[in-house]
Formats: C-alpha cells, sequence, structure tokens
C-alpha cells in the first residue's frame, strides 16, 4: 500500500512537472543571472575581435540582428571535429536560405590554422562563407570567449592533436545571449537542436 | 554499416574502424565534402591493397588535394592491419581476396624502403 501511495505520488508530481512546462513561452537565458536593484544583468558573449577566412574584421557585436550558431574546432583534428562538422553541415543545410541565421567555427589551433588554412579548409567544406564564418583571433580571446560559450577548450599535449576540447553546438540570439546547445558528436542530440533553433527564430523574429 | 553482421565476417576490423578511423571517415565510410575522402569512391586505394596498408600505417602528411593530413598509425599491429584492410575489402566490395598477416609485412616492408 505505501508502495502504492509513493508511486502516485510521483505520477502527481510527474503530471505537475509536465503541467508547468507544457507550454514553453521563451527558452531560457544561459549564464549567471545577477539581480542589481531593478537591473536582471543576464550572461552576455564579449564583443571579440576575430579575423574570418577572407582576413576579415569579424565583431560579435556587428553580426546585426542575427541567430548564430556556433563552434570550436581546429582544421588537423583527428579526433571529434569531422563529426560536429557532419552535424554543423546539417543544420547548414536547414538554415542556409534563411537569411536570419548564421555560423561561426572558431578555430582553436591559432598556430596551424591560418586564414589560409580556414579559406581553403571553408572551400572544401562546400559552404557560403557570408553564411558561415571560420575564425581565428587571439588565442587568449578564443580561449576566453569558448569559456564564455561554456565550451571547454584545453591545449593538452597528450590529447590527439594536442587540443582536448569539447563538441558543443552553441546557439547564441541576436542580443549576444546563450540560448541553448547540444552536442555536435550526437546526431539526435543535433536533431533536437532544430526545434530549439526554430522556437529562438519564432521568439526574435514575430 | 550499411552491411548487415552476417556479412561482414571481420568483426575485430570493424572494432578497429571504429577505434582508428571513425572519426574522420564516419561510420558509414561518408567522409566529409571534399576535406576527408569517402571510402567507397578511394577506388584506387582499396583495389591495391598493397598502397592502402603503406596509407594507414604511415598516414599522409597532407593531402594536395584536400589540404588535409591523414594520422600514420604506427601502434597498430600487423594483424590489426590486416583486419582491417579485410574489414575494408568486404565492407565496400572493392578489394574481396583475404590479405594474410604475412602478405602485410612484405608490404609494410616495401612501403618504408620507398
Amino acid at each position: 500500500m505505501k508502495n502504492y501511495f509513493s508511486l502516485s505520488g510521483s505520477l502527481l508530481l510527474i503530471m505537475l512537472f509536465v503541467g508547468c512546462h507544457a507550454e514553453p513561452d521563451r527558452l531560457p537565458i544561459l549564464g549567471n543571472i545577477e539581480v542589481r536593484g531593478t537591473d536582471t544583468l543576464y550572461h552576455l558573449i564579449p564583443d571579440i575581435t576575430l579575423i574570418d577566412q577572407d582576413s576579415q574584421v569579424l565583431k560579435i557585436a556587428s553580426l546585426d540582428n542575427k541567430v548564430v550558431l556556433v563552434d570550436f574546432f581546429f582544421t588537423s583534428c583527428p579526433s571529434i571535429c569531422p563529426k560536429v562538422k557532419k552535424q554543423m553541415l546539417r543544420l547548414y543545410d536547414r538554415y542556409e536560405h534563411d537569411d536570419r541565421v548564421m555560423m561561426i567555427s572558431h578555430t582553436i589551433d591559432q598556430r596551424h590554422d591560418s586564414v589560409t588554412v580556414l579559406n581553403r579548409y571553408a572551400h572544401n567544406l562546400g559552404v557560403n562563407t557570408d553564411k558561415w564564418k571560420f575564425v581565428t583571433g587571439e588565442k587568449d580571446s578564443i580561449y576566453f570567449l569558448a569559456d564564455q560559450y561554456f565550451v571547454s577548450v584545453v591545449e593538452d599535449p597528450t590529447a590527439p592533436a594536442g587540443f582536448d576540447h569539447s563538441g558543443r553546438i552553441i546557439l547564441m540570439d541576436p542580443h549576444r545571449k546563450v540560448r541553448g546547445y547540444c552536442e555536435g558528436t550526437d546526431p539526435e542530440s543535433v536533431t533536437a537542436f532544430f526545434e530549439t533553433v526554430d522556437q529562438l527564430l519564432k521568439e526574435e523574429y514575430k | 554499416m550499411v552491411v548487415s553482421c552476417t556479412s561482414q565476417p571481420y568483426s575485430q576490423g570493424h572494432a578497429i574502424y571504429t577505434a582508428h578511423c571513425e572519426g574522420c571517415h564516419m561510420e558509414d565510410g561518408s567522409g566529409l565534402a571534399d576535406l576527408i575522402p569517402p571510402l567507397d569512391s578511394s577506388r584506387l586505394t582499396l583495389s591495391d591493397p598493397s598502397k592502402l596498408v603503406c596509407l594507414i600505417r604511415k598516414g599522409l602528411p597532407f593531402n594536395t588535394f584536400t589540404g588535409q593530413q591523414m594520422p600514420s598509425n604506427t601502434s597498430m599491429t600487423d594483424v590489426e592491419l590486416a583486419n582491417l584492410i579485410n574489414f575494408l575489402g568486404v565492407e565496400y566490395g572493392l578489394n574481396p581476396q583475404t590479405i594474410k598477416v604475412t602478405e602485410i609485412k612484405k608490404m609494410l616492408a616495401a612501403c618504408q624502403s620507398e
């Protein structure tokens, strides 16, 4: 009998939980939230200066009104990067003709991945670089940026090719707030992420 | 994989593929755009096992077509190499004859002297 009650109790809790979340009106804003008096301060991606595959300056704050999909990689990566890129390509295919969406892949290997190398990589990936940028920058800035996107990146001589990093794909809104992510190594996670991106687009462009 | 378990006798070769190759060449061998070659179209290497043996063991520092490098696999034993190549042969149907370990050893000796 006791078991029966605890079971119905947990069912009730589950139903309450589902009830609360049945209509998610907005995606969460990820990161620390600080309340100062009447102001609520959200985690903002810093406006770092990057250099793209055409040697052009790219300021994060200059991405006017775009929803941005972000990842971190390096071109000579023998571990997870190709799989993440394959999933980024799925996202690219889905939003290729949607001008509200942009994509940025940051190299974490500043020594090897020059602008020339990035340019060739983008070309061989066969994507439109107006939509999908491949960027480098000051190493410290890129590593700091990865941290701000909640992506772990560590230079590790024992890791394959010297870097240990996460294959997360991050979703940033037009106000430089992080609104979601998926695991770029897991195709199912990316499929679910399509809906997250669609939802943000609905929220931002009513 | 594309081929079902029953027609792929090289389960060890499959495991070696998963551990060493799948990260770049993908589970289905499809590769990545013009960056990582798909295995089913790599007829040159797959039709000539001696080239494939050398390529897998020594890697390629710079592929002039893709701009990418292929890592070497110096820790792979000759037996593992034979299993892998026989797996690829069955999987992609391009190299149906079975390669023996003794042949692998000869091929390796030949590519090292190049």
